[in-house]
């Protein structure tokens, strides 16, 4: 009885539950949505099930950063122009000087490892700005986030000129249309990447001390934490973990597209945590939760796509998605359920 | 000794004055960098103005509506005489164009017509053929394709609302209507963007077995659905013929590699037609209230598709040296 009530009262449990809802009208509506088959000719495995795991890999990757950012209380609204920034340097050191280089092919100017490593560096040490500010100078986390959100769109654009590079170097075009173990290899990244920051989240203290800091930072502080320094370092994670996300990015499309790359990104990102759970109050969060949430974003959109559903009414019906599912996972609504079935479950014992 | 100040200042008002008349000045609020299409729309008009010696004070709205809106003010109280006007967004402008009215300033529209349009005085319109392009993207496909058997077609529209996406979708569907053979069997929005054609070209793969044609409203559409095609494990310009529009330099490497059919022009070089309508304008002639196209082409793999009425489709490869952007 006792277990049956915190079930319900999980958000986790609601979160996968709409998941499977929305994925179950989908396969009554068109039971090949749930087809997946082995491709011959890509050695991928193939069908809409991958799709919404492979392209909820970038805000999968990035809402691991985000769920401990409102864990802690904060917002990081920099995560998207983050991800042109990464996209940017990434092309900016694959093609260097369009004028020597002209036409786009299976090349990179700069070695493979810059391509990769400076465009992380430089969201990593963005991260840090956002953390140092946030964390040093007590500015409040959408005000010093802003900045880097307006600001990352114009260093990528300096980057490139304001130009869209593109590549043909087939070993960058690998991290996003690549695939290991027939699985497109985005979704191998983000198993990697998830699984890391969960172990350098649960199996340290670092998980609770951030919980910690996000209920209350000066009695932290009293505790002896160093709440500062645990603010820094998760906002350069997050400014890490969009660096990924943003080489992800811009491998699929094999160019760097500063105005549109991420753009929104950080409202998916935010949108994933709090599907999973997670309240924006700061305090307690998880992870699971939000791989989930960032499943259920995708899912919608998949599900638009191939339901044909017309460009116009995209958004309204996004909305009222995420709607139903904020009010099932709603604290009300919960005890509601809960209740509802400890008297079923009375009426029941009365009876037998 | 202070009248003669007075004088002196004066004098040199005047004379400055009249060295400032000798040259035009032309304010140019343009939406921002978006795309390349964009840039090479900006470098075209700036390149215009230094080539024939008229100052221009250029600004850049950075997408948004409340600098563009500032820099026409601006303009008015610099009093330039001629503004080039790009709006980032349709509606809202009749306050601010009405004052460009008041001040008597020729208004020239670039690209982006505002929805008052109607309301107000201009000088001239210049702006693509939006329902043309894509009546000639239809065109090019019928006449490829030069078949009687079903052909299963999808759109990749553009930015929902925006008029290039909402006219150029209308274009295909009339030329497309006439063809009972050709059927949509889906069209949907990939915002113009790369990494969201990609997407959307992914999912129709999955819902439909049997695409023959794919109409991408602009080419960086049509470069990410390349992708989504080769995944699915088919072969691009082949197994399914792509059709995008703008003609960006990545659309001709496309289709000099084979993987893209044809990419239908639209041109933002505006420079030669607008130069020769502000000359006009200062010989003192009168401007037009119709809308202006320049002039624009169509290019796929091997040249000679007839795409409008006495005009063929040139061969990618000859012109691809050429392109600037």
């Amino acid at each position: 009885m006792k277990s049956k009530e915190s079930i319900f009262k999980n958000k986790l449990t609601w979160a996968v539950i709409a998941e499977l809802l929305i994925l179950a009208v989908a396969g009554i509506l068109e039971p090949g949505f749930f087809s997946i088959e082995y491709n011959q000719t890509t050695g991928m495995l193939y069908g809409s099930l991958i799709d919404i795991i492979n392209r909820s890999a970038e805000i999968t990757i990035i809402a691991m950063g985000m769920t401990m950012v409102i864990a802690l209380g904060g917002t990081d609204i920099s995560v998207g122009a983050l991800v042109a920034v990464a996209g940017a340097f990434a092309l900016k050191f694959l093609r260097w000087d369009v004028t020597l280089y002209p036409t786009p092919g299976d090349y990179t100017v700069y070695p493979f490892i810059l391509v990769i490593v400076v465009p992380l560096i430089i969201c990593t040490l963005m991260g840090l700005f956002n953390g140092v500010l946030i964390g040093k100078f007590k500015l409040q986390p959408i005000i010093a986030t802003l900045i880097l959100m307006v600001a990352g769109r114009g260093i990528a654009q300096i980057a490139t000129n304001g130009k869209q590079f593109t590549t043909g170097y087939t070993p960058y075009r690998f991290i996003g249309q690549g695939s290991l173990f027939a699985l497109p290899f985005p979704i191998i990244i983000t198993i990697v990447v998830c699984v890391c920051v969960m172990i350098f989240v649960r199996k340290t203290a670092f998980g609770t001390f951030v919980e910690s800091v996000g209920v209350n930072p000066n009695a932290s502080r009293v505790t002896g934490l160093k709440s500062d320094r645990i603010i820094m370092i998760v906002y350069t994670l997050t400014g890490f973990l969009s660096g990924i996300a943003g080489l992800i990015y811009s491998s699929r499309i094999s160019s760097c597209d500063s105005n549109n790359a991420g753009v929104n990104y950080e409202m998916d990102a935010i949108l994933a945590v709090v599907l999973g759970g997670t309240s924006m109050t700061g305090g307690k969060f998880s992870l699971t939760g939000t791989i989930v949430g960032s499943i259920i974003i995708r899912t919608i959109t998949t599900l638009v796509y191939y339901f044909g559903i017309t460009s116009e009414s995209i958004m309204a019906f996004k909305a009222a998605i995420i709607l139903v599912v904020i009010v099932i996972q709603s604290e009300p609504f919960g005890k509601w359920m809960a209740t509802r079935n400890a008297r079923k479950q009375k009426a029941g014992e009365l009876r037998g | 000794m202070k009248k003669f100040l007075t004088l002196a200042l004066a004098l040199v008002l005047v004379i400055g004055c009249v060295a400032n008349a000798s040259a035009l000045t032309i304010g140019f609020s343009q939406v921002g960098q978006e795309s390349d299409w964009r840039t090479a729309n900006t470098d075209s008009l700036r390149g215009m103005a230094e080539a024939e010696g008229w100052e221009m004070i250029y600004d850049d709205a950075q997408q948004k509506q409340e600098n563009q809106v500032k820099a026409l003010r601006n303009f008015i109280t610099q009093g330039v005489d001629y503004i080039l006007f790009t709006g980032v967004v349709t509606t809202g402008w009749d306050e601010v164009l009405k004052e460009v009215n008041e001040a008597e300033i020729p208004l020239l529209l670039i690209d982006r017509m505002p929805d008052c349009m109607e309301e107000i005085e201009y000088a001239g319109a210049f702006g693509g053929d939006f329902i043309e392009e894509g009546r000639r993207m239809a065109r090019w496909t019928v006449n490829y394709m030069n078949t009687t058997e079903d052909v299963n077609v999808v759109i990749l529209e553009g930015t929902t609302g925006a008029a290039a996406a909402t006219d150029r979708t209308a274009g295909i569907q009339e030329v497309l209507a006439d063809y009972p053979n050709y059927k949509i069997i889906a069209s949907q929005t990939g915002n113009f963007t790369r990494a969201e054609g990609q997407a959307v070209m992914e999912s129709f793969l999955k819902a439909h077995e049997d695409i023959d044609v794919l109409l991408a409203e602009n080419d960086d559409m049509a470069l990410g659905a390349i992708d989504a095609i080769k995944a699915a494990g088919k072969v691009p310009g082949k197994d399914i013929i792509i059709v995008g529009c703008d003609s960006v330099k990545a659309a001709f490497d496309a289709i000099v590699a084979g993987e893209m059919n044809a990419t239908i022009e639209c041109n933002p070089l505006y420079a030669d037609a607008v130069a020769e309508l502000i000359k006009k304008l200062e010989a003192g002639e009168e401007g037009s209230r119709e809308l202006l196209h320049p002039e624009e082409g169509a290019f796929c793999i091997d040249g000679g598709i007839e795409y409008a009425e006495g005009k063929v489709s040139v061969k990618a490869a000859d012109v691809i040296a050429e392109r600037k952007y």
